[in-house]
C-alpha cells in the first residue's frame, strides 16, 4: 500500500484513491460535535466522471494517497476517438480517450502544453493552461461602437469552443480565454 | 483582521454584560492556568509548565458556587489542543453562566433572551428558537439505533446537523452522554443550542453527586487510556465542593461562533485579532 493522509492532511486539491478510483479533495471542514469525536466532513470529486461523495472520517482514519504524476505535454491532435500528446523533451506519445476529457477537449488548441495527469502509470485527465488564444471562425458580424454593458453574442472558435463574446468582435479575430471560467477576456493584437 | 468585524464583536460583548449586570449576575475572574483540565475524553488540554490551560472555566466556577453566589458569569479565553478549522482555534473566547435554583427549563430563557440581546446589538433579529429533543431529530435524519458511539456521532453531523439551520435548542441527550449533566428520566438532563447547523454551546442541569462525578470521571479516564491519551488528573477540590453546591444549571457558549453567526463571518479567523 502506499503513502496515506490523516485527517490533518485534507487539504483542497488533494488526491486520494477510494474504492480503487482516483478522487480530488474538493471541500473539506473539521467538525466536532460537542461532546463527540472529531470527523472532517469532505467532498470528492472523480478526477473522471466528476462526481462527487460526501464522506465523513474520524480523525485518525486515512486516506491512501492516489498514485499520480503530473507531467507538461504538448498536444498533438485527435482523431476523434483520442487525444495526442507528446513530452517535448523525450518526443514520447501517449494517447488519452476523448471521454475523459470531454470538459476541456473544446479548449484544447494545437501545440500548446498542457499538465497530463498519470494515476499509476497511465496518463488519466489533463490540465488546461489557464489562458488559451483561438481565433472566431464564425459569429455574427461585429457591431462597431456597441460597447452596452453585458450584451453579448455567442462565437465559435477554432479550437471547437462556443463562447459568448462582446458585440464588437468580428469573424477572424483572435480572442484570448479564460479556460478556468470558460469566458472572453480580451482580444489578442495580431 | 477587519476593523468593522472587531468593532461588531465588540458591540456584541458589550450588550452580552450589559445583559448579565441587567439579570443580576455577577462577573467573576477564575484561573486559567490549572492542575485537573476537563475530564472528558473528547477534549484535549494544552499543557503549559507542568500544568494545563484550562479548557473551559467550568471547574472552577463551580467552586464559586459553593462560596453562596447565586449567579455568576464570565467571558475568558479558552484552549483545546487538536481542535483547528472554521469553526474551531486551540485559544477561543468562552461565555459562561450559572445560575442557582435552575434548570434546563430556565437556562432555555436565557439564552435565547441572551443571544436575542447580542443580535440586536448589531442590528440582526433571530426567529424564535424551535426545541427538539434528540430523539425526535434522529428519527427526522432517519438514523437508526446504534451501541457504536463513533457512528452516533457520525450520523450526528452527517445526517442531523445540516437539518438545523433555524435556530434550534436541542434537549434530552441520551444518558450516556450526560458529561456533568443529571439524569433524569433516563435521558442526560442537558441540552445544545444551534444557529446555521453550528453548535454554539451547552448547557448542563449540573450533577452535584460527588460520588456520581467519580464514577463518569472514572469511566471518562478508562476511555482515554484505550484511545491512547493520558488520563487527565481528577479535580478533588472539585468534588470536595460539590456537595455545598445548591441546585444550578449552566451555560457556556463559543463567544466567536456566535460573532461569526451574527455577522456572517465564513471562518473563525475573520472575528479573532491572530
Amino acid at each position: 500500500m502506499g503513502r496515506v493522509y490523516q485527517t490533518s492532511d485534507f487539504r483542497n486539491g488533494l488526491k486520494v484513491e477510494i474504492d480503487g478510483h482516483p478522487y480530488t479533495v474538493v471541500y473539506f471542514q473539521f467538525v466536532k460535535p460537542g461532546k463527540g469525536t472529531a470527523f472532517t466532513r469532505t467532498k470528492l470529486k472523480h478526477m473522471v466522471s466528476g462526481n462527487v461523495l460526501e464522506r465523513t472520517y474520524r480523525t485518525g482514519e486515512t486516506l491512501i494517497a492516489a498514485d499520480v504524476e503530473e507531467e507538461s505535454m504538448q498536444y498533438l491532435y485527435n482523431d476523434g476517438e483520442f487525444y495526442h500528446f507528446m513530452n517535448e523533451e523525450t518526443y514520447e506519445q501517449v494517447a488519452i480517450p476523448a471521454k475523459s476529457i470531454a470538459d476541456e477537449s473544446d479548449f484544447l488548441v494545437e501545440n500548446d502544453v498542457v499538465d497530463v495527469l498519470y494515476y499509476k502509470g497511465s496518463p488519466l485527465i489533463i490540465t488546461l493552461p489557464n489562458f488559451i488564444e483561438s481565433e472566431v471562425t464564425y459569429c455574427e458580424p461585429g457591431v462597431r461602437g456597441n460597447t452596452a454593458q453585458g450584451a453579448t453574442k455567442p462565437a465559435t472558435l477554432a479550437c471547437g469552443a462556443t463562447i459568448n463574446v462582446p458585440l464588437f468582435i468580428d469573424q477572424g479575430e483572435v480572442l484570448k480565454i479564460d479556460t478556468r471560467t470558460k469566458e472572453y477576456v480580451s482580444r489578442v493584437q495580431k | 483582521m477587519n476593523p468593522v468585524r472587531l468593532r461588531e464583536r465588540a458591540a456584541i460583548t458589550r450588550a452580552l454584560r450589559e445583559w448579565f449586570d441587567h439579570n443580576g449576575y455577577l462577573e467573576v475572574h477564575t484561573p486559567t492556568l490549572v492542575k485537573s483540565p476537563a475530564l472528558e475524553e473528547n477534549l484535549e488540554a494544552v499543557s503549559a509548565g507542568g500544568a494545563y490551560l484550562h479548557t473551559s472555566p467550568e471547574f472552577a466556577m463551580k467552586r464559586v458556587l459553593s462560596s453562596g453566589l447565586c449567579r455568576i458569569y464570565q467571558i475568558v479565553p479558552s484552549y483545546r489542543e487538536e481542535e483547528c478549522g472554521i469553526h474551531h482555534s486551540r485559544e477561543f473566547t468562552m461565555l459562561e453562566w450559572y445560575r442557582v435554583h435552575a434548570g434546563t427549563a430556565e437556562l432555555m430563557d436565557d439564552v435565547e433572551s441572551l443571544l436575542r440581546a447580542a443580535a440586536g446589538a448589531v442590528d440582526r433579529e433571530l426567529p424564535l428558537f424551535s426545541r427538539r429533543s434528540v430523539q425526535s431529530l434522529r428519527e427526522a435524519a432517519n438514523l437508526t439505533d446504534t451501541d457504536d458511539e463513533v457512528e452516533w456521532f457520525r450520523g450526528w453531523v452527517d445526517g442531523v446537523e445540516p437539518l438545523l439551520t433555524a435556530p434550534t435548542i436541542v434537549h434530552s441527550y441520551p444518558a450516556w452522554q450526560a458529561a456533568l449533566s443529571r439524569e433524569r428520566r433516563g435521558v442526560a438532563d442537558r441540552f445544545e443550542v444551534y444557529i446555521d447547523g453550528v453548535e454554539l454551546g451547552n448547557c448542563f442541569a449540573e450533577e452535584g453527586d460527588p460520588t456520581t462525578l467519580r464514577h463518569r470521571f472514572s469511566l471518562s479516564s478508562a476511555k482515554r487510556r484505550q484511545m491512547g491519551r493520558e488520563p487527565h488528573p481528577v479535580d478533588e477540590d472539585l468534588l470536595a465542593s460539590t456537595p455545598q453546591m445548591p441546585r444550578v444549571a449552566g451555560m457556556a457558549i463559543g463567544l466567536d461562533r456566535l460573532v461569526m453567526a451574527l455577522t456572517d463571518a465564513t471562518d473563525i479567523s475573520q472575528v479573532q485579532v491572530r
